[in-house]
């Protein structure tokens, strides 16, 4: 049996910022802009949260769909101790209530756990023709104290659909390595800051590279990081780190230094594309990088994928799949390039503006409300052309949502 | 056997190649040189190359300073 991803799209608000905008506005080094490769970030807006993203990214696949019987919704920016995202989630994709619905937390790593124990759950047939949805949906909560990581992180969703007719992503089950191990290089300990410690996490990443897919040669004879995958999707902190992780990985497989930037350029770039012009997506940041490879790459025939997921904290796997024309096909419908361009730029002051808003937006509060008419200069400026669901507050604790028309 | 010299002319002469002209002060961690996390990176993975020593880049994540990165590798070789 086949199995992988059938559907996948993203949504990554209705706002972004240069990323040379934010360095002047913050007075940071702009001689690091080189190694970061980031050019802009998706901002969320005070209406948006981590349910309206995984709902407006997850809508364009779920809808129609009468065989989704697991939700999943992975996130680091959950709302509450006791009641999932995926709780919302559910109620405003119209899913049935027969349907299994849970959280998932483990940083930006959560979703791929979460994606393969649904391909597994829908491999072992003991629902035939089941399929799982998992969003990985999450809110940036960085202003000018993260420094260089503030340009880098993004916001927003990504959505897959897992079942048995895999058109985006055919799982290569079986094959892959994992490797976890306590660390603090990054945690969000309260709902409004982030804590990150970036020699420690970017060194993790790396190390869990190479042991993850010492892990999967372990499962696949003679695999190797140079030969085997004709394209990566990696997680994506920022660009220059996967540019990086490619370099580690290119000399630990013992190839020439004097190829490794045309290899690159081939394998790696396509799937930079979008993180680059989103931030870090968090846990979907991998899912934005396929989306990214099959968007740019050119596929004219089954190509294998490697893919590389990371989660402060940490747990990481490396994994594979084959993408194709139909996957090119598939995703096209998503139109993701057109939804990134349609994004209002907003200037330095506009952006720092929002952030007493945005930073606040996990914070529990009893009654509350958003008055999305506020933001209409902001709005009117976004190019979108469907309903997308907006959050109007909370009351009695409850968060409340209405559908926003075009 | 390497001595501590050998091991700090490969730790500088990597550091001068990502950070050409850069003044190496032993005290300074390699931040306040200049590097950003993909420059401490990159030299770290060329030190460990030339030196021909196997360690986890997560070893370094506490080391202060580029005599300390010194000292720390100078362990490992000797």
């Amino acid at each position: 049996m086949n199995v992988g991803i059938e559907a996948l799209n993203v949504y990554c608000g209705l706002a972004q910022i240069p990323v040379p905008e934010l360095f002047e506005g913050r007075g940071l080094d702009a001689e690091r802009l080189g190694n970061l490769m980031m050019r802009n970030r998706s901002v969320g807006l005070p209406f948006e949260d981590p349910v309206t993203n995984a709902v407006n990214a997850a809508r364009p696949i779920a809808a129609g769909e009468d065989r989704i019987e697991i939700l999943i919704t992975s996130t680091e920016s959950g709302l509450d101790y006791s009641k999932s995202v995926a709780s919302y989630v559910h109620e405003y994709l119209g899913l049935p209530r027969s349907c299994r619905v849970v959280e998932v937390k483990q940083a930006c790593y959560a979703a791929t756990a979460a994606v393969q124990l649904a391909a597994a759950y829908v491999a072992s047939g003991v629902s035939p023709g089941a399929k799982a949805l998992v969003i990985a949906t999450d809110v940036a909560l960085v202003d000018e104290r993260a420094a260089y990581a503030e340009p880098a992180m993004g916001a927003g969703a990504a959505a897959v659909l897992i079942s048995d007719r895999p058109r985006v992503l055919d799982l290569d089950l079986g094959a892959f390595g994992n490797h976890s191990y306590e660390t603090m290089d990054s945690a969000r300990p309260g709902p409004t800051f982030d804590i990150a410690d970036s020699d420690r996490s970017l060194f993790a990443y790396l190390d869990c590279l190479t042991s993850c897919l010492a892990g999967y040669r372990s499962r696949v004879e003679d695999a190797d990081f140079a030969t085997t995958f004709d394209h990566l999707a990696m997680h994506t902190p920022f660009a220059g780190m996967v540019k990086a992780a490619h370099r580690k990985l290119m000399r630990e497989s013992g190839g020439g230094t004097a190829s490794i930037e045309e290899d690159f350029e081939r394998r790696v770039l396509p799937s930079l594309a979008y993180p680059r012009r989103v931030g870090n997506l968090c846990s979907g940041s991998v899912y934005l990088a396929l989306a990214s490879l099959i968007d740019h790459a050119a596929l004219d025939g089954p190509a294998r994928v490697g893919l590389y997921s990371y989660g402060s904290g940490c747990s990481s796997e490396f994994f594979s799949g084959l993408v194709d024309e139909e996957s090119a096909s598939t995703l096209a419908g998503m139109r993701i390039g057109e939804h990134l361009d349609g994004r209002c730029e907003l200037g330095f002051d506009e952006y720092a503006a929002l952030l007493p808003d945005t930073l606040t937006c996990l914070v529990p509060e009893r009654d509350r409300q958003v008055d999305v008419g506020a933001y209409e200069h902001l709005l009117s400026r976004a190019r979108f052309d469907r309903d997308l669901l907006v959050n109007t507050g909370t009351k009695d604790y409850h968060r409340t949502y209405e559908w926003l028309a075009p | 056997m390497a001595t501590r010299e050998h091991v700090e002319g490969v730790v500088h002469k990597a550091i001068d190649e990502i950070l050409p002209g850069v003044e190496i002060d032993g005290r300074a961690h390699l931040k306040d040189l200049g590097a950003d996390s993909v420059d401490r990176v990159e030299i770290i993975m060329a030190v460990l190359d030339r030196l021909g020593v196997r360690e986890p880049l997560s070893s370094f994540g506490g080391v202060p300073s580029v005599d300390a990165l010194v000292d720390f590798l100078w362990e490992r070789v000797r």
